[in-house]
């Protein structure tokens, strides 16, 4: 089947810290655009330490990698693992044998100039870290999705790595807040929206609520945008759609109780410095 | 009244010290500074202006942000004749 779109869009998927959530953002709106009829690539530039087969469940229909593709050892489209659930979704693994240097940003782009004919989305989940293997993930992108935590040390490196963006002339940079615990927030535990918008200055895409069910579909190797009945899995799908340019209105994640409402007003008023 | 006010509401939630934390740590990162270089850049900045006019009261020297842009914001009181 062909595409549903004239263009193509490289959108890579980075954080600096590891472990907010990139690998797992890259699967479910992957998964959520596929579901939709989408024609997907997602590309996997942890050379070394790669997830996505595993997180997607495709770890035992791997047969050749990127690095192979690059070396010749076998076509593109060889490498290519078509995922059985979603007849759209197409996903290049990484190299468990080799490491970031082994790649080239320029490989990386033709890689990319010759998928974008064949698909509407091609996902590129970015390695942690600032070196070669964020360097090579950016490469080919032409919009960026940062992923963060409402964690200090994960809001900073989400800086650095916004930072950087802009330094490679990047337009297009936006936010997802991965594991966002309402009642910490309202309790005046955990970073809210808010703070994070304040400290990081660009557009939101989307706030993935903390939720269990994702690691149990991990465990499957299943996408949480399957089950109905997440709250994330409804999140990441709300993130797709958002991409696709539809409207979608964030959740409230506002103070409800009356004693909250009258603490909030006061610390505004009166805790100024 | 309002210290008791002020008091009531005091937000001493380690949201705020986050969000303190970050503002502190981010404005460093972004003009590749330190709390250390505000320091010695605020006694050099004094030091020169001092010899040339009399300065009076708190002299500040710090960095300010604006989205995602830093600025050196100097605020030193002079003394009037």
């Amino acid at each position: 089947m062909g595409k549903k779109t004239e263009g193509s869009s490289v959108i890579v998927v980075t954080s600096g810290k590891g472990g907010v959530g990139k690998t797992t953002t890259v699967a479910n709106v992957a998964s959520a655009l596929a579901r939709k009829g989408y024609k997907i690539a997602v590309m996997d530039l942890d050379i070394g330490l790669k997830k996505l087969d595993l997180i997607l469940g495709l770890e035992n229909r791997v047969i050749y990698d990127i690095i192979q593709v690059i070396e010749g050892e076998c076509t593109l489209k060889q490498a290519l693992v078509k995922d059985k659930r979603f007849p759209e979704l197409y996903m290049l693994p990484a190299a468990q044998t080799r490491n970031k240097d082994d790649i080239k940003p320029e490989q990386v782009q033709e890689i990319c100039r010759q998928l974008r004919p064949e698909f509407d989305f091609i996902f590129i989940d970015c390695p942690a870290g600032i070196e070669q293997g964020f360097r090579n993930a950016i490469a080919a992108a032409d919009k960026a999705i940062v992923v963060t935590n409402p964690e200090v040390s994960a809001v900073r490196d989400a800086d650095r790595i916004i930072g950087m963006l802009e330094s490679a002339q990047f337009q297009d940079i936006q936010l997802v807040i991965n594991r966002l615990q309402a009642s910490m927030v309202r309790s005046g535990d955990m970073l809210s929206i808010d703070d994070l918008m304040e400290h990081l200055c660009i557009s939101l895409l989307g706030i993935v609520p903390e939720d269990k069910k994702v690691l149990i579909s991990t465990n499957k190797g299943e996408p949480i945008v399957l089950n109905e009945h997440s709250e994330a899995g409804l999140a990441f799908n709300n993130i797709a759609n958002r991409l696709l340019g539809q409207q979608v209105d964030f959740p409230s994640f506002e103070e409800d109780s009356l004693w909250g409402k009258i603490r909030n007003l006061g610390r505004n008023l009166f805790s100024k410095q | 009244m309002l210290d008791f006010l002020k008091r009531i509401f005091a937000d001493s939630s380690s949201r705020k010290q986050a969000n303190d934390r970050l503002r502190v740590v981010l404005t460093h990162d972004r003009a590749g500074t330190s709390s250390r270089l505000m320091e010695t850049l605020k006694e050099e900045i004094l030091e020169v202006i001092s010899r040339h006019v009399e300065i009076e009261g708190r002299p500040e020297v710090k960095i300010i942000r604006e989205g995602r842009h830093s600025a050196l914001d100097i605020n030193i009181p002079l003394k009037g004749r």
